[in-house]
């Protein structure tokens, strides 16, 4: 994850799947803070590749 | 015999770090789609499966050296070799993908699942035990994950087994489930707080 440039506490439990098989899992990323008022549409914008694929988290939400 | 696959390498310490790319960023060079393409249209003619497909990539002696659309052509041109598809006498090709049928057949997937003819031997919340021994063949079982304790987490049903499939040994279905493992069990108090979970068809895992 440093690697990816993602920096947890060390309070931040991890949990790793191993897709060993062909069962593959789908990454539901972190909604941010602060995003209750945004539509689907502007959440869209938020996600990135790595917050799908579980080694980072969405952009935060536009100031 | 011993099998060698270069591409198991969870916890390996010696491995390269990563290099994030730019997001949306595909392709790195024209030749890659056209790989992507060849690979798909191959595959697509019947003579291997994907089980081979992997076997094939991860037995490449440069595997580590390699990017991921040059292990793909590299394995590609040894299947080629080692199937009998250039050979003189070859039969011809049991389908041919047409550009039309691509995205259908994709969307279509190659599902796995089978017909369960016997009952599930483990249970969620049982404990079980992988097997240490490294075996000869393809396998999916990490090398970080075998002779060790974990719990079923689920049970998936019965899938194609990668192992028989990959040797050309047929589908040879088998009960496949998700176990889960302490961190320390798989790497000791470095991995303290970590829940790593693999998927494992019935003959990797032992009662424990």
């Amino acid at each position: 994850l440093n690697d990816f440039g993602v920096h947890l506490p060390q309070s931040t439990r991890i949990r790793v799947w191993d897709s060993t098989a062909e069962i593959r899992y789908l990454v539901i990323p972190r909604r941010p803070a602060n995003s209750e008022h945004m539509s689907e549409a502007q959440l869209a914008g938020l996600v990135t590749r790595d917050s799908m694929i579980g080694v980072g988290l969405p952009r935060p939400v536009p100031p | 015999m011993s099998y060698v696959s270069n591409a198991d390498l969870g916890g390996r310490e010696e491995v390269r770090t990563i290099t994030p790319e730019p997001e949306n960023e595909v392709f790195h060079q024209p030749w890659e789609p056209r790989v992507l393409g060849l690979v798909l249209a191959m595959n697509a003619v019947g003579l291997w499966n994907i089980d081979m497909n992997r076997s094939a990539r991860e037995t490449l002696p440069n595997y580590l050296e390699l990017s991921y659309y040059e292990i793909w052509l590299q394995a590609l041109e040894k299947i080629l070799r080692t199937s009998g598809a250039l050979d003189a006498h070859a039969p011809p090709p049991r389908r041919v993908l047409h550009a039309a049928e691509v995205a259908a057949t994709l969307a279509r997937g190659s599902p796995c699942a089978r017909e369960a003819v016997r009952p599930a031997l483990f249970e969620v919340g049982q404990a079980v035990r992988t097997r240490a021994q490294h075996p000869d063949h393809h396998t999916r079982l990490p090398a970080y994950a075998r002779g060790k304790v974990g719990t079923i987490e689920r049970v998936h049903g019965v899938h194609v087994f990668a192992d028989s499939n990959a040797q050309g040994l047929g589908e040879a279905p088998q009960w496949l489930y998700t176990v889960a493992f302490d961190g320390i069990e798989l790497w000791g108090n470095a991995a303290q707080s970590a829940v790593v979970s693999i998927d494992a068809w019935e003959p990797y895992l032992l009662a424990a």
